[in-house]
């Protein structure tokens, strides 16, 4: 080493060392607030924030933000504030699991609200379990989910209820469809709504002529429709989110094809109207809630406040990720020593939650069973149809 | 019928594939090396054209001249960053800086553009060219090509034969041929290497630029994550083709488009398995051609 680069080798050196110690320092004091039990509690959020399925991740951030600035409002969990640990799992498994390793090392952090697809959620699942965290899950729904562990809770739903749902109102009674083609994403979320949405439908004497699956981030679906037209469907029943709806439509427009659309998964999802515009009018999809503008009820003050702060129009999964985060909250309030055992012992347990979303209450596996309602594209706006017989 | 309705549709997705080899081969003829960042080059381009959109409106041809501008002049920087530095390196650290480019313009992309996916605005919507139309048991068969399909495969084989006029008719061009083939040799009789390869580069990042933007319009989306397999693709069509061979490329992108597409028409459920059939493509053409399908010359890799 030449003598000129010794300045800047010591430097870096001092550097180094002052910044370790001021690092060192501020360990030594979270250590001392945690033992006086005045630290801000630290819950854990993974949502995919960025890549395919943003929208929805973006409102997981905003939802649980605004439950954990609501809760602190209201002067904390028996005095101590909710912080939230924001990480972005892109929707991809890979960095779910990582995610889940940080979370688990982390030992303030006392549970976990997320992932938003089944498959991220799953392949988590056996870290958090390790751990002893829970993970609740807004929005992961395959029905195997959440009886994976006994750390593993799901407040969407499961598809064993939302498959049938549409399979015999939204195609049976709705539309009355008699020839349906159903294509899916393929994933564990995809493959099991699939399952139950045909085993219905097949049960109450609609023809399932045509099943085509696709993967995450396919844009080229002109084969594909290319190759369902060929068996005649009235009805195309799509089992897939946001983007895909939209660029399905898109496309069919294209190909002057004149087919009811209709979807389960992507819930009343604002850039669908975004991305199909005029080819998404009459498009057709379940979900467990829809929240209009009557200026009165919780969930339409919700709707405005998320509206505000987000940009975009609220949307279930985000409504259920307040929700999760409130039931958290609950849960953690109810422990008498607060432990990540005894919130998931409190969850497990905890009677009368209501929602935004409605009654949660798990069942023993972990998940929920919920209601289902059927909205559509009328003008570019989302509205919910009542002319069937499940409506209430 | 329906055979041939899915040959047109892997032909057109085939020609994108196409567009992108060209710039493809011709940044790996000048520079000699492999590129990590043409994804990213793609998607610059499309969303080069998402802005045109908003700010001057919907004119076709002015978008692709503006995606052709952005994505060459990024092509400029990436020659600076990756390239100039290291041209007498070992050559794995031009590979690696492409590697490290690309991620950065994608991250950069995720935090400037936003992460959701946009829509670039419908042309030509539900207009068809029907060629052939047929009943069968109730069941409406036709043979047609949406309007947007002509202008993706006209596009294509315009600038594949404007490009071709251009390397093999101008002095400019015939230089870039001649760095191509062998720099040292072009440096000795006279071309200057580093501007051709500058001016190389530029180029094979503009026919990227215009293939994002014929990929998005096609699409009606982009994402700032499009890249990846698009370059992927690419890469793929390139390898077939013979590396730098632009005809080859040409016919490896269409190639690869025909076989996803007859693919996905042939085996049952099998919509999900597009990459499967055109990786496997290349793999099997690999295994009996190694230097690649349509190459004259061996030995450049």
């Amino acid at each position: 080493m030449s003598i000129r680069k010794l300045p800047v080798l010591v430097m870096i050196v001092s550097l180094l060392l002052v910044s370790a110690t001021i690092w060192a320092g501020g360990q030594n004091e979270a250590d001392g607030a945690q033992a006086d039990g005045s630290a801000p509690i630290k819950i854990g959020v993974a949502a995919p924030i960025t890549g395919n399925w943003a929208e929805y991740g973006l409102g997981f951030e905003v939802a649980t933000a605004m439950a954990a600035e609501e809760i602190n409002a209201a002067g904390g969990i028996n005095g101590r504030s909710v912080e939230l640990v924001v990480m972005d799992s892109k929707g991809d498994a890979k960095e779910a699991t990582a995610i889940a390793r940080q979370f688990s090392d982390d030992d303030d952090i006392l549970a976990v609200v997320g992932d938003f697809s089944s498959t991220c959620c799953m392949a988590a699942a056996p870290i958090y379990e390790e751990a002893g965290l829970v993970q609740i899950s807004p929005t992961a729904s395959n029905p195997n989910y959440a009886g994976l562990n006994e750390y593993m809770f799901g407040v969407m739903g499961v598809q064993s209820a939302e498959g049938p749902f549409v399979g015999e109102y939204l195609l049976g009674n709705y539309v009355g469809a008699e020839r349906v083609a159903v294509v899916y994403l393929n994933n564990d979320w995809g493959v099991a709504a699939k399952t139950f949405l045909i085993e219905t439908a097949k049960e109450i004497g609609i023809d399932v002529v045509a099943e085509e699956n696709h993967v995450d981030g396919e844009k080229d679906f002109t084969a594909l429709l290319t190759k369902i037209q060929q068996s005649n469907p009235d009805t195309i029943c799509l089992v897939t989110f946001y983007n895909e709806c939209a660029i399905i439509a898109n496309q069919v427009a294209q190909m002057n094809w004149d087919v009811q659309l209709t979807a389960l998964g992507p819930g009343a999802s604002e850039q669908i109207i975004e991305l199909g515009g005029a080819n998404v009018e009459g498009f057709l999809t379940s979900t467990p809630f829809f929240a209009t503008n009557d200026g009165v009820s919780r969930a339409s003050a919700f709707k405005t406040d998320f509206e505000s702060r987000a940009g975009f129009t609220l949307n279930v999964h985000s409504a259920c990720a307040y929700d999760a985060l409130n039931m958290v909250a609950e849960a953690m309030r109810n422990s008498d020593v607060l432990s990540r055992e005894s919130v998931r012992d409190e969850l497990a347990g905890m009677k009368g939650f209501e929602g935004v979303t409605g009654p949660i209450e798990f069942q023993p596996a972990g998940d929920i069973v919920r209601k289902y309602l059927i909205v559509g594209i009328e003008d570019g706006k989302w509205v919910q149809m009542t002319d069937y017989s499940y409506a209430e | 019928m329906y055979v041939l309705q899915q040959l047109v549709n892997g032909i057109c997705q085939g020609s994108i594939y196409a567009l992108m080899a060209i710039g493809y081969a011709l940044i790996f003829g000048v520079v000699g090396l492999v590129t990590f960042t043409y994804g990213e080059i793609i998607m610059l381009g499309a969303f080069s054209a998402f802005y045109y959109f908003i700010v001057f409106g919907d004119n076709l041809i002015l978008s692709l001249l503006c995606g052709f501008v952005v994505a060459g002049l990024v092509g400029i920087v990436v020659h600076k960053v990756c390239y100039q530095r290291f041209l007498d390196a070992p050559r794995y650290i031009s590979l690696i800086a492409t590697i490290g480019m690309s991620m950065f313009i994608k991250n950069l992309a995720i935090i400037v553009f936003g992460s959701t996916m946009k829509g670039l605005p419908l042309f030509f919507e539900g207009q068809n060219l029907v060629i052939a139309e047929r009943t069968i048991d109730g069941v409406r068969q036709q043979l047609s090509l949406t309007y947007l399909q002509v202008v993706v495969i006209v596009t294509v084989v315009v600038l594949s034969i404007a490009l071709t006029l251009f390397l093999n008719k101008t002095r400019i061009g015939m230089r870039l041929r001649a760095v191509s083939q062998d720099r040292k040799a072009a440096a000795l009789v006279g071309v200057n290497v580093k501007n051709t390869t500058l001016l190389g580069n530029c180029i094979g990042c503009g026919f990227g630029g215009i293939a994002g933007i014929l990929l998005g319009l096609y699409y009606n989306s982009i994402i700032p994550t499009m890249g990846g397999v698009a370059g992927l693709k690419a890469f793929s069509a390139v390898v077939i083709g013979g590396l730098s061979n632009i005809a080859g490329a040409a016919i490896g992108g269409i190639s690869i488009g025909i076989v996803e597409n007859l693919g996905i028409a042939f085996i049952p459920n099998g919509s999900g398995y597009r990459d499967v059939y055109a990786f496997l493509f290349l793999i099997i053409a690999l295994v009996i051609k190694p230097e690649g399908l349509f190459s004259r010359r061996t030995g450049t890799v």
